[in-house]
Parts: structure tokens; C-alpha cells; sequence
């Protein structure tokens, strides 16, 4: 397989009736790192759920093709076996599956039948990993994510970005909640896997998680689309500025997504 | 009334052969006479008009041990007593139990084998007055063991009696009981196995516990009572003063059941633990009540009911916590919750609080009933499980921490059989 090649195109996507995206392009290559940052309620998460198939988000309109394949023709379990990841801003808890376990169920799908990794070789990859993380060997008997505090749980999901090896990331938020060591290993456990072989795409609002991974493209939504685009530049911009130059150059008022007449 | 002696000494003649004393047959047929004379019984959630109280006629013959039942027993390490049909088959007692000068025999047996015992416990946890089908048990009880643990036991391998009941003509009476010396640590458990039965017929359980004075008492069981006939089972532990009993349930029956486990926390400081899991499937009607009855000053109880349904399966959950007058400082818990699958199955959870006492340390409970919570399905499929497994992984997840405190290891594997054969249809 050769590079990821990620491509979103005039997506519009509705919740409930209530249109949120409104035409949004993204073109996402293996190697790259793009951040969306943007204030609350623009849709960022939203743009996050509705690519990896979240069914209360409805797609009205639009593409999204990853290496080829349309993405919006797959259930939300073919995406992720496609190589499409999300580590959410809010994971669920599951009680009584071990974390172990689910990863493990997790990287058997995603290698297909015939080719899963042995449970011996599974835990050394597992246990190696989140010694990286810094995250206690306990971890893997606990059950998935019940009971982990904020930080445990961003951290739980970089463990399975860092196992599954995906071809595209989506990141929301994941470095909301963490102190600023955490934040540090956090980021290391994305630059660890940085390649060509993918491509990431980190929702955050703030500069700090971007001077320690540092982005090839920042992309900036209000309203439910990209209203402006540029190097890593433009979010120290946004840092040092805040975001009401970029409503006043753009002409806007209200940036959230408001409701249609 | 003639046809009715016939059965009561026809058991009891049977029973002598296994042991029993000619005393028994007095107890058995006043048992028998309360059986006729108390009125029709009402059940909230079980319409019992329809019901018979057709006991069936009653084989001495042999019945065979099916091969599940055979390849269960084969993996088994700790003392069991076997029954088929209410005759005993087949019985076990550990070295280690031998040494800890543990009694165990048939409960026909119990009486001149441990006398003072017998007399000062048999009937006194789930007395025959108590309903129709407590009564009906201690007229018709065929099948089941007496356990002594003395003073000070400590043993973590279980005693274990296994009933079959082939699905003969004849009704099911076991009937156990199980005594705790002061001290005491134990495990108990019961495994039914139950053809779908030949004949509409009643069939009464009972099961005993007495936990003495700071004993500790575990007790697992495995029921599958099959369609055809209406199963009553009474379950019940007297737990004395600092004692612990804790009960873990789980019910994969597919008839008509009506169950009862409960505890009563008799002396100061005694606590409860009932877990329970059932599996309603078919078209099973389950109701199911989880009891803790406070009567000693500072004692504690919790109860957790996890079911899952499908098919048009009829599940009724029931935790209920009772706290007497002079029960001061009592505590409780209850969580139940019921989780349909799909199909038109229907399930209830009842949470029932019963407060005489004002001085309460606390007394939580909730109750529910949905579906699988969607956003747990997202999640595990978001990673590449596809739909049926993440359904799957869920719900075992659910019952994972009680099926896991059974009693043994074959019991695990065979309760987790028993659900994965019905979830994986
Ligand atoms: N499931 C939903 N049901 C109803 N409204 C929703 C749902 N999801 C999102 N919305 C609405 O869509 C808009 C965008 O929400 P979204 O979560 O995508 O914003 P965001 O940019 O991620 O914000 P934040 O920075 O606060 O995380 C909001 O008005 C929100 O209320
Ligand atoms: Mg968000």
C-alpha cells in the first residue's frame, strides 16, 4: 500500500435536521499534519463523527475517499479497518472488557482473519507502548476507560492509535484535560509515529499541543466550514490574536453554527 | 385424598431404601396435608390460575446420566453429590473435606446420621407453612444434601450437588440443606441440568442455608429449568450474628419460573451479597426476586440483578431489601438493570424497599431497563469490531463480575455455554 490519501470534499452534514457542516474540503496525505483549531460550537467535532460514521450525524452532501475507497459507503467498523482513526474528546466506558482485551479485538479486526498477532507477541507489543506512555501496566486488566481519570482516558486513546497503526488520525482535542507532562507524552507518542504511511489531522484550541507536534497545515472553522488555511504560523497567530481579526477580516459575527432561516 | 397419601408414602417408601428414618413420614405427610389446605397463591407479575398442581406419578427407575451431565462431573476436582431424578447417582467427598470432619450426606440420610442438627435446622429457614409449594417440597422432597461444615472449616473448593431431571411424568422436589459452623469459610453450589419436561407438572425447590455466628458462606448456583413445567425455587440463608452469606445466581431457564433468594440477616452485624444474571430466551417467563430481609441491628446487604433478553422471553427482576422494626443502623444497595437484545421480549425491574425502621445507615437502589447503550457500540466499532461482536463484548461485559464469582471453573465454562449458545443464535 502506498501513501495515505484522505480526501473530504464539500462535505454538508446535518444533526437532527440542523445543518452543522456546510461544504468543508480537506485533502490529508500521508506524512502530513493538519490542525483544525477554531472557537466552540463551529463543528469540529462534528466533522470528526461524521468521517469516522457516527450514526447521529447525517451526511447530506459531498465526498469522502480515502486511498480510492468511499468512505461514506462503509459502517463505522469497515472505516476504521480501512485504516481510519478517531480518538474521540469524549471516549465511552465499558464495563467489565478489559482493555486488553479490546485492543486486542481491535488489532485482530483490523489485520483480518488468518493474520492475527499471537497473544504472547500482543502483550509485549501492548505492555512496550504504554511504558512509552507512561501509563501503569494496570492498566490493561482495568476495564476500558471505567474509572480513568480525564488524562487516563486521551492517553488510553493514543495507546490504541499507537497499536492499531492507522493510515489517517483524527485527534479531537486530545490534549484537553492534560498537564503539561502529559501533554509532553502525549506528543511523543504522535511524533513516535509519524511517517509517511500517515497522516494526521488534530483538533485543539490551543498552541501549546502545536509546539510539540508541529503542523504542516492549520486550518481554521467557523460556521461549519474552513474559512481560512495556512502554515504553522497562523495558529500562533491565532494564539497571540485571538480569533476576532479573522471574523472582522472575514466579516463575520456570529461563528458558531447558527440555525438556518 | 386417597391418590395423594399414595404419592407422599410412595416417595417416602423410596427414601427409606436411601436411608431415611420412618419418623420422616409423619413430617411428610402433615406437610402434604398444609399443602391442601392453603389457598391458591398469588404471585404479582406469574398468573398462576392456569396453573396445575399436578405433581405427576413417580418413577423408581434409574434414570440415565446424559452425556453433558457426564462430561460436566469428569472435569470436576471438589465433592459433589449427583442426583437424576431425585435419586442419588453418584457422590463425592474430597480428602481434603474428609479431613476437616465435614458432614455431607443425602438429605435423607441427615437425620439419624447428624440428629441433633437435622432436628434443630431442617425446615426452620424455609418452613412447609410457609406457601403452597414450600409445603408441597417437604411432602414430596426427593433428592438433595445435608452439609455440616464444623466450627472453624476453611475450605475454598466447593461441595457442589448436581440435579438432572431427565423430563420424565414426574415432578421435582430437591431439597438441601446446608449448615455453616461458627467461623465457618465455605462454598456451595447447585447446578440443575432439566430436560424439557414430558408432562405439565409443579415442581418445588428448596434450599436451606445456615450460617452460624461469623462464618462465611458462598454459594453459587446454575439453573436451567426447561418449558413444560412451572418451577417454584425457594432459596433462603439465616445468616447469624457478624456472618456473611453472598449468593451468585444465574438463571438461563427457559419455562416457567418463579424464584426466590434471600437472606436473612438475622444477628448483629450480618451481611448479604446477591449477584444474580439471568438470560431470558424463548419463551421463558422468569420472575425472579432477590431478597434481603434486616432484622439484626448493623447489618449490611447489596444486590445486583443483570439480565439480558431476547427472543419473546418475560423477565421480571425483583431486588427487594426489607428492614424491621429494632434493625437500627441497617445499610443496603440495589442496582438492577434488564437489557433487551431485540425481539418483543418484556422485562420489569422492581426495586421494592420496605422501612420499618427509621434509624437507616443508608439504602440506595436503581433500577432500568434499555437497550445497549449505542455510544458503547460506536466506541468498540470505531476501532474495527464490527457490530455483532461489539454487541457481544458488551454484554458479557455486563455479566462478566458475576459470572465470574461462580464457584468453580467448569461452572463458569458452563453457565458462559449456556448464554453464549442463546446470544449466538
Ligand atoms: N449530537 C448532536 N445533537 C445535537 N446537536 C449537536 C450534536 N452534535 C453537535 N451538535 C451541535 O453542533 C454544533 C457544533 O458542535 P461541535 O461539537 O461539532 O463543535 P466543536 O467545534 O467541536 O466545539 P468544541 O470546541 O466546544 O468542542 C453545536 O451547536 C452543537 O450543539
Ligand atoms: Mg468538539
Amino acid at each position: 500500500m502506498g501513501k495515505p490519501d484522505f480526501r473530504v470534499q464539500n462535505l454538508h452534514v446535518s444533526v437532527e435536521g440542523k445543518e452543522i457542516l456546510k461544504g468543508l474540503n480537506l485533502h490529508i496525505r500521508g506524512g502530513e499534519i493538519h490542525a483544525i483549531m477554531g472557537p466552540n460550537g463551529t463543528g469540529k467535532s462534528t466533522l470528526a463523527s461524521s468521517l469516522m460514521g457516527h450514526p447521529h450525524y447525517e451526511v447530506t452532501a459531498g465526498e469522502v475517499v480515502l486511498d480510492g475507497e468511499d468512505v461514506l459507503a462503509m459502517s463505522t467498523d469497515e472505516r476504521a479497518r480501512a485504516g481510519l482513526f478517531l480518538a474521540m474528546q469524549y471516549p465511552a466506558e465499558v464495563p467489565g472488557v478489559s482493555n486488553a482485551n479490546f485492543i486486542r479485538q481491535a488489532l485482530n479486526a483490523r489485520r483480518g482473519e488468518g493474520n492475527e498477532l499471537p497473544v504472547l507477541q500482543f502483550h509485549r507489543k501492548l505492555q512496550e507502548k504504554m511504558k512509552a506512555l507512561n501509563i501503569d501496566p494496570s492498566f490493561a486488566e482495568r476495564y476500558l476507560n471505567e474509572g480513568f481519570s480525564g488524562g487516563e482516558k486521551k492517553r488510553n486513546e493514543i495507546l490504541q492509535m499507537s497499536m492499531l497503526e492507522p493510515r489517517i488520525a483524527i485527534l479531537d482535542e486530545i490534549d484537553s484535560g492534560l498537564d503539561i507532562d502529559a501533554l509532553k507524552i502525549v506528543a511523543n507518542g504522535v511524533n513516535q509515529l509519524r511517517s509517511e504511511n500517515i497522516g494526521f489531522l488534530i483538533i485543539t484550541h490551543y498552541q501549546r499541543l502545536l509546539n510539540y507536534i508541529v503542523p504542516d497545515h492549520v486550518h481554521v472553522m467557523m460556521q461549519g466550514r474552513i474559512v481560512r488555511s495556512g502554515d504553522a504560523k497562523l495558529a500562533e497567530e491565532l494564539e497571540a490574536k485571538g480569533y476576532d481579526w479573522l471574523k472582522k477580516e472575514l466579516g463575520i459575527e456570529d461563528e458558531t453554527v447558527e440555525v438556518e432561516a | 385424598m386417597s391418590e395423594v397419601n399414595t404419592a407422599v408414602s410412595h416417595v417416602h417408601r423410596v427414601a427409606q431404601a436411601l436411608g431415611e428414618p420412618s419418623s420422616l413420614l409423619a413430617l411428610r405427610e402433615a406437610a402434604w396435608r398444609t399443602f391442601q389446605e392453603l389457598p391458591q397463591p398469588y404471585v404479582e407479575k406469574t398468573d398462576l390460575r392456569k396453573l396445575t398442581w399436578e405433581i405427576g406419578s413417580f418413577s423408581e427407575q434409574v434414570g440415565k446420566v446424559p452425556a453433558e451431565v457426564q462430561a460436566y462431573i469428569d472435569r470436576l476436582q471438589h465433592s459433589y453429590a449427583l442426583f437424576v431424578d431425585g435419586l442419588p447417582i453418584d457422590f463425592r467427598l474430597s480428602e481434603e473435606a474428609k479431613a476437616a470432619g465435614v458432614t455431607y450426606c443425602t438429605i435423607h440420610e441427615a437425620p439419624e446420621k447428624a440428629e441433633t442438627l437435622w432436628k434443630a435446622n431442617f425446615g426452620t429457614v424455609v418452613a412447609a407453612n410457609e406457601n403452597k409449594w414450600t409445603a408441597l417440597n417437604q411432602a414430596l422432597f426427593a433428592g438433595g444434601v445435608f452439609l455440616y461444615a464444623p466450627k472453624g472449616t476453611h475450605m475454598e473448593a466447593p461441595f457442589e450437588t448436581i440435579y438432572v431431571w431427565t423430563g420424565g411424568e414426574a415432578g421435582a422436589y430437591s431439597r438441601s440443606l446446608v449448615i455453616a459452623g461458627e467461623l465457618a469459610d465455605i462454598r456451595y453450589a447447585e447446578t440443575v441440568f432439566a430436560a424439557a419436561a414430558g408432562a405439565k407438572v409443579v415442581n418445588s425447590h428448596v434450599l436451606e442455608i445456615v450460617a452460624m455466628a461469623d462464618s462465611r458462606v458462598q454459594v453459587s448456583t446454575a439453573d436451567a429449568f426447561h418449558r413444560g413445567s412451572t418451577h417454584f425455587v425457594t432459596r433462603r440463608a439465616r445468616v447469624d450474628k457478624d456472618a456473611h452469606v453472598l449468593w451468585t445466581v444465574a438463571d438461563t431457564s427457559d419455562g416457567t419460573c418463579v424464584e426466590l433468594v434471600e437472606n436473612e440477616l438475622f444477628g448483629p452485624g450480618a451481611k448479604g451479597l446477591a449477584r444474580v444474571v439471568g438470560l431470558g430466551h424463548g419463551r421463558s417467563h422468569v420472575e425472579l426476586t432477590a431478597s434481603m430481609r434486616h432484622v439484626g441491628r448493623h447489618t449490611e446487604s447489596e444486590i445486583v440483578m443483570h439480565g439480558v433478553l431476547r427472543d419473546k422471553a418475560n423477565t421480571i427482576f425483583r431486588s427487594r431489601t426489607e428492614i424491621v422494626k429494632g434493625a437500627v443502623g441497617a445499610g443496603s444497595e440495589q442496582h438492577d438493570r434488564m437489557i433487551m437484545i431485540d425481539g418483543t421480549a418484556r422485562a420489569d425491574a422492581i426495586p421494592m424497599l420496605l422501612i420499618d425502621e427509621n434509624d437507616v445507615q443508608r439504602c440506595g437502589h436503581a433500577a432500568s431497563v434499555g437497550k445497549i447503550d449505542p455510544t458503547q457500540v460506536y466506541y468498540l466499532m470505531s476501532r474495527g469490531i464490527p457490530k455483532s461482536i461489539a454487541v457481544q463484548m458488551i454484554i458479557w461485559g455486563y455479566l462478566h463480575d458475576t459470572v465470574e464469582s461462580l464457584a468453580s471453573e467448569p461452572m463458569r465454562d458452563l453457565v458462559v455455554a449456556r448464554i453464549e449458545r442463546e446470544l449466538s443464535r
